[in-house]
This record gives structure tokens, sequence and C-alpha cells, in this order.
């Protein structure tokens, strides 16, 4: 400009002279303007068409920035690439639905076993392609605790065990897993349990009966004899009561006999169980039976039957002579308790969780001893499933035990 | 047909209730789905309890066909519905109509598997029934998620797969002939299993129809009494 208005003062031109160079000025600055609108569309640092002054500053700064801008695109680009390969190398299914139960996405193992076709069912509300009844019933009330067994849909043969959880607003996340070969062993273990179990029943009843007739036979009243035939005849009956409770458990687990319309008075069995077991010995604590309610269980009289025998007779064994057992029957608001109470002497809190399971015991030789097969609380416990009702343990150490059977309402009747 | 073609109306509330009547009646086709494949499944292991129990469903199905009958109604009387949406009622109503009848027709074989099943569980004709009964169930599940996704292809693949159906069928027809010549004191079991494979077959062309229901949604076609050649030609395809 200086240059302008001293080159027009010498040519006496002043005005002209600046603004010629005022119109190069606004020209150059157009032009730049233009060339970094081109240079925007695609921001590289190469292309970088001045490099000096204003305009320069400008392009570094902007080619800075959508540097800075392609790199987090890179990376986020490849966490979602990370994200979606993580998911469909996931061996269950994952669908994610949306508030009204539609398909947003869901993963390869999903598209496998619920037969959903990529891209297609997008937006597809799930319960129109899986349309068992059941399903349809889980998904409409979530119950985020529960898990449904169900046939794959159009491949009966595949089970599969769906569960839900609810993420983000109002979305929910399905989870499918293939149980079929599960459900294949564990068929395979429980039939395996019941053929061996009736496999072994025969021959025992023979073992069984040639021994007592051994024990009766008058020529054979051996001395060396009496003890050793004593001890087979007693293990032989331990082993048939062993084989015959594990033919209930096995009968209990597959479920095929279910009949569950006998209206059983609690209070009439708990008497009648505690009068058998105080006549079978002398050395039984006293057993107090108070029946303070009036309801009955709809159940199976035999398999409740059971259930009270198993509990009064370990209380019995876990109790000395001058100790006592209470049964008691009783209502607590609308659901109906069954508790055997003994004073004995008690379980360690270590043991309580593993009470149930098959074989398990506290004190391996001494219940042993006492003729148990330790499967005694596993029956009551499938019993009591049966009949929606459920087994409380609570015991402290030299204090007792207290065995709670839980009725519910919907199996009581007044 | 995109899900999000049903949501072109200014009505919030006209776009919920065609998205209603659809699923109720893919929600009637499971309920069918699993009645039949109950049946058939009692049918292969003798168990006269899970047929027992699809004859006392059946009522439900029944309720479902009534239930969406009075909706689609509904939506004619109140929404006059034009194009597409007209096409999408009548095919809802259509198939429902189907779906009943493909219930009527699980009962059906329940009740043979209650008659016949439970004293002569090794009856050899029982094999290629069951068979015959799998390939249908396969259809109807194919049928329906056709419908699901008013699929145009998977319609007409489903209408292709009835002429293995009536070969079938005719394969048990054949056989029970057989052994009625055989053994003539077996006729009244093996009538009531023909009638059970005529129930099947049976499923297979309502089956048919329901695909026929989607060509009409998607094309505006009705290809009704028209043979597989004339539809795909008719389509274009």
């Amino acid at each position: 400009m200086l240059v302008a208005w001293g080159a027009g003062a010498i040519l006496d031109q002043v005005y002209l002279f600046l603004l010629l160079a005022l119109l190069a000025y606004i020209f150059r600055n157009l032009y730049n303007l233009r060339r970094l609108a081109i240079w925007l569309g695609n921001p590289q640092f190469a292309d970088i068409p001045v490099h000096f002054g204003l305009w320069g500053d400008i392009y570094s700064k902007v080619a800075r920035v959508s540097l800075r801008q392609a790199q987090r695109e890179k990376r986020l680009a490849e966490l979602v690439n990370e994200y979606t390969a993580s998911t469909s190398a996931l061996p269950d299914g994952a669908v994610a639905l949306d508030a009204s139960g539609r398909i947003r996405w869901f993963n390869d193992a999903a598209s496998r076993l619920l037969g959903l076709q990529p891209a297609k069912d997008i937006g597809q509300p799930l319960l129109n392609l899986f349309r068992n009844p059941e399903m349809a019933n889980f998904v409409n009330n979530p119950d985020y605790a529960r898990m449904l067994q169900v046939s794959a849909p159009g491949d009966g043969e595949r089970k599969l065990e769906v569960r839900l959880a609810p993420y983000g607003d109002d979305q929910t996340l399905l989870l499918a897993q293939d149980i079929t070969e599960r459900l294949q062993h564990e068929r395979m273990r429980k039939d395996f349990v019941a053929n061996v179990s009736h496999e072994l029943r025969t021959p025992l009843t023979v073992i069984g009966g040639f021994i007592e007739n051994l024990q009766m036979d008058e020529s054979l009243q051996i001395d060396s004899l009496t003890r050793p035939l004593e001890l087979m005849a007693q293990q032989t009956a331990r082993m048939g009561r062993i084989v015959e409770d594990l033919l209930l458990l096995a009968r209990l687990e597959s479920d095929s006999v279910r009949n569950l319309n006998d209206r059983v008075d609690i209070g009439e069995l708990i008497r009648n169980v505690a009068d058998e077991c105080q006549a079978l010995t002398d050395d039984v604590p006293a057993i107090d039976c108070e029946v303070a309610s009036t309801r009955r269980v709809l159940g199976d009289g035999k398999q409740l039957r059971s259930v009270v025998t198993n509990l009064v007779v370990n209380a019995i064994n876990h109790t000395s002579a001058e100790q006592r057992v209470d049964l008691r029957w009783f209502d607590q608001g609308a659901q109906s308790l069954l508790e055997v109470r003994d004073n004995g002497e008690g379980i360690a809190p270590e043991h309580l969780p593993r009470l149930t399971e098959r074989f398990y015991r506290v004190d391996a030789g001494r219940s042993r001893d006492r003729g148990g097969t330790g499967l005694g609380l596993a029956i009551v416990k499938h019993i009591l499933h049966h009949h929606d009702a459920k087994l409380e343990i609570h015991s402290r150490l030299q204090e007792g035990s207290r065995f709670i059977c839980r009725f519910s309402s919907s199996r009581l009747v007044d | 047909m995109e899900t999000s073609d049903l949501k072109h109306h200014y009505s919030q509330q006209f776009n919920s209730e065609l998205e209603d009547i659809r699923s109720r009646v893919l929600g009637m086709g499971g309920l069918v789905e699993s009645q039949l494949g109950t049946a058939i499944s009692a049918l292969t292991r003798g168990e006269s309890d899970s047929a027992e129990a699809v004859v006392t469903n059946d009522s439900k199905v029944n309720a479902f066909d009534l239930e969406i009958d009075q909706r689609c109604t509904t939506i004619l009387a109140l929404r006059q519905p034009t194009a597409s949406d007209l096409r999408l009622v009548l095919a809802v109503f259509k198939t429902t109509a189907d779906l009943e009848r493909i219930g009527d027709e699980a009962k059906r074989v329940a009740s043979m598997v209650i008659r016949v099943v439970g004293d002569d569980h090794e009856n050899s004709l029982l094999g290629p029934i069951v068979h015959l009964g799998e390939r249908v169930q396969q259809m109807l599940h194919n049928a329906l998620d056709a419908f699901a996704r008013m699929d145009l292809e998977a319609a007409i693949n489903v209408v292709d797969e009835d002429i293995n159906i009536d070969r079938e069928y005719e394969n048990v027809v054949r056989q029970s002939t057989t052994r009625m010549q055989e053994d003539p004191s077996s006729i009244p079991e093996i009538l009531d299993m023909i009638w059970a494979a005529r129930g099947l077959e049976r499923i297979g062309d309502r089956c048919c129809n329901i695909s026929e229901y989607i060509i009409y949604f998607v094309t505006g076609k009705d290809v009704r009494h028209d043979s597989l050649e004339q539809i795909k030609k008719e389509l274009g395809s």
C-alpha cells in the first residue's frame, strides 16, 4: 500500500494506484478463498497451495484438525470392527431388541440358531420370526432371572436356552445358547443311573434271599458264621435301599409320573410318621407333633409321606435319646410350613449348601452306620420341587437344626 | 416388504393397528406350528398325553381366529384401507382362516394318536406318516417366515415344495392299500391313519394358500387356482 502510495506520489496518480493495489489485494484473497474451498474437498498436508502468511496459517491449522478427525474416525471404525468381530465369534446367539421388541442387531450365531437373515430382518419384531408361544410369553413378561428352554425355530430337534438382559433405555438383549448336546448328556446320565439301579435290583434280591436262608439253616449255626452272615444281610439290605432310592430319584427326575391330585392331610401324616418312628426302636428321642393348620396340600400322598419320613429319620439319627424332635404344621400368611426341629448336634454352616447333593455326608462313617443311603435329602428336595414347595435348612452346631418345607398357596386347599 | 412400509401413515394409530394384526396372525401361526409339532412328536413316540394336550389347546387357536377376525373387521369399517393396506388386511384375514383349519388338522392327527397308537406303537405305516408330517411342519414354518418377511421368493419356494408333499402322501396311501390287502382286520385302524395323512397333505395345500396371499399382498396379483408355472410366468421370474 505504501509502495503504491509512493509510486502514485511520483506519478501524481495516488488514488489510481491505491485503487489498483486494493483491487489486486481483493482478487488475491478471493482467489485464495476459492482455492481453500477446492482444497477443503480433500484436505491433505501435501496439497496445501500456500505455505506463508495468513493463508498458509489457515491451511495448516485446518489440515491439522482434519488429520486429527481422520485419525479419530479410523480408531472408532477399528473399535467397531473389533467389537463386531468379537460378537460374531461368540458361540451364543445375541439379539438386541428395542422397546417394542423389534430386532436392532444380531450376531452370526443368532442368525444360525434362530434362522435370522442378516440385514433383511433388522426392524422386524423378533416374535414374528420366533413364533413359539412359550417364547412370546417369555418376551412379553420378561423375567431377567429366568431361562427358557425352547425348540429352535424351524428345527424341533435343536433345543435352545434363552435368557433376557435389559440394557440402555428400554432395550433388551436376548441371548440364546444351543443346549441340545448338554440335554442329551443329561438324559444319558439319568438313563444310565436308572438302568444300572434296575439291573442291580434283581441280583440283590437273590443274594438277600439266600443270605436269609443261610441264616435260618440249622446246620449252619456255627459261631464263626453268624457275624459274617449278619453283616452280609445288613449290607445287602443297605444296598437294596440305595438302589430303591436311586430308582425313586430317577422317577422323580423323569417328570413322567405326576399325579398331584390327592388332598394330603399333613397334620395326620406327621402324627402317623411320629408314632411309627417311636414304635420302631426304644432309644429314640421324644417326638412331639403340633398341628396348627387345617390346610391340606394338593399333591402325591406317597411322595409327601416320604418327605416327612426322611426328615424325621434324619432328625432322630442326629439326636440322642434324651433330646427331642418337634414336628409342626402351621400357616404363615398364604403359605403353610412344615417344620422338623431337633435340639441335637446341629450342622456346621459350611455343610449347609451341599446337604441336598447326592451322597453328600457331613460325617460319612456315622450316618452310614445308622443305615442312611445319602440320598434322603436329595429326594426330599425333588419331591418338594414337584409340589412347588421350598426346603429351608437352618442349623447351629450344638443347638440343633430346623428343616422347613414351605408350601405356596397355589398347592393349598382348606 | 420392509416394515417401514407400515409407517407411512400420518395416523400413528392406524400404523400400529396394521402392525398389530400382522403380529397377531404370526403369533397364531406360532401356536399352530407348536400344535402340529406336538401332534407329530406324539405320533413318533406314541404319547397320548401330549396328543390330548393338542386336542384341548385347539380352543386357543379358535380364540385367536375370532380375535383377529374381529380386529380386521374393525379396521375395514373404521379406516376403509386402500391399496397395500387393504391387501394386508385381506391377506391377514384369509391367512387366519387357513391357520385355523391347519389347527383342526393337527387336532385330527392328535386324536388319531390317542385312538390308534396307544396299543400299536410299532405300526409300519407310522414311519412314512411321521416323515410326511415333518416335511409339512417345515413347509408351514417356511410359509410363516415368508409371511413375516413378505418374501416373494420364499413364498414361491413353498408352493414348489407342495409337489413333494403330494408325492409322500401318495406313497402313504399306496403302502396302506397293500397293508389292507394283506391284513383286512387292520382296515379300521389304517383308515384312521389315512385320514391323518390326508390331514397332513391338506396342511400342505393350506400353506400354498398362505403363500398365494403373500404374493397377492406384495404384487397385487391374484394367483389362486394358477399352476406353479403360471404363477412364475405371471410374476415374470
